[in-house]
C-alpha cells in the first residue's frame, strides 16, 4: 500500500491499472471506428484469429494488461480525485464514441 | 442463455460489492474481497459464453433481425453490445484489484472502489437490457416471417 499523501493512499497496482483501463478502454472505441471505416483492417483482423472481433478482444486485453505492467514499473504519481477523473472520463469517452459511431456516422 | 446468467450474477455481485463498500469495516472486508472476486469470475464466464456463442451461432439470428421490423436490434444494439461489453470486462477485472486495499481505513480506496463498482454495474445493466432487445428482434423478425 502506498501512503505517500503525493501519489494518494492507492497501491501501485490501483494506479497503474486505473490508467490502462482508461487508455484500453478510449483505444478499444478508436478500434471500432477505424475497422469498421476499412474494411482491409477488419479483413486483417478476421484473418489473424477467424473473427475480427476476437482479435479486436485479444488487442484491446493485451493492451490492458502490457500498458497496467508499464504504467506500475513507471510507478504514475496521480492522485485519488485525478485517477478517478481520468478512469471515469476514460470509459465515458470511449461509450460515447461507440453509441455516437453507430448512432450517426455508421 | 448462460453468459445472461452469469451477466446477471456479475451485475449482483458488483451491487454487492458497492453496498458493502458503503458501510466498509474490518469485519466485511473480507466479503467485499470474495464478492468483487466472483464478480471478476461471473464475467468472465459470461464473456466466454456469450463470446462463443457469438462467434458461433448469432449469424442466422442476425440474418432474422435484419430482415425484420427491428434492424436496430444488430445495427445499433448488437454493435454497440459486442464493444461496450470489452469495457466491462475490463472494469470487472479491475475491481478485484481495487478492493485489495485496506477499505476499513483508507478513503481514497473506498471512493475508487465504489467508481468502479458503479460503472460495473451501470455496464452490466447496460448489456443486460441490450441482449432483451436483441432477443425481441429476433422476435419480431420471426413473427414478420410469418
Amino acid at each position: 500500500m502506498n501512503s505517500n499523501p503525493e501519489t494518494s493512499g492507492l497501491s501501485k497496482s490501483a494506479r497503474a491499472f486505473g490508467v490502462a483501463l482508461a487508455v484500453a478502454s478510449v483505444v478499444n472505441a478508436l478500434l471500432v471506428v477505424f475497422k469498421e471505416k476499412s474494411p482491409a483492417l477488419q479483413s486483417a483482423m478476421k484473418k489473424l484469429t477467424g473473427h475480427h472481433w476476437i482479435t479486436h478482444v485479444v488487442v484491446i486485453l493485451a493492451l490492458f494488461l502490457v500498458s497496467g505492467w508499464i504504467f506500475s514499473r513507471l510507478n504514475l504519481r496521480f492522485t485519488t480525485g485525478k485517477l478517478i477523473t481520468t478512469l471515469v472520463s476514460g470509459v465515458a469517452l470511449a461509450s460515447a464514441i461507440i453509441l455516437g459511431f453507430y448512432l450517426i456516422a455508421d | 442463455m448462460g453468459h445472461v446468467f452469469f451477466g446477471v450474477a456479475c451485475l449482483l455481485a458488483t451491487l454487492w460489492v458497492f453496498v458493502e463498500t458503503l458501510n466498509a469495516s474490518a469485519a466485511n472486508w473480507m466479503r467485499i474481497r470474495v464478492a468483487s472476486l466472483a464478480a471478476a469470475g461471473f464475467m468472465w464466464l459470461a464473456f466466454a459464453l456469450g463470446g462463443y456463442f457469438y462467434v458461433t451461432a448469432y449469424a442466422p439470428d442476425k440474418t432474422i433481425i435484419l430482415k425484420g421490423p427491428w434492424p436496430f436490434a444488430h445495427e445499433f444494439v448488437m454493435e454497440t453490445k459486442e464493444h461496450l461489453v470489452i469495457m466491462l470486462l475490463l472494469l470487472a477485472t479491475y475491481l478485484p484489484v481495487t478492493t485489495a486495499a485496506n477499505l476499513a481505513a483508507n478513503k481514497d480506496a473506498r471512493r475508487l472502489v465504489l467508481w468502479v463498482a458503479g460503472l460495473t454495474a451501470a455496464l452490466a445493466f447496460t448489456m443486460e437490457g441490450e441482449g432483451g432487445i436483441i432477443a425481441m428482434g429476433v422476435k419480431m423478425g420471426l413473427l414478420h416471417a410469418k
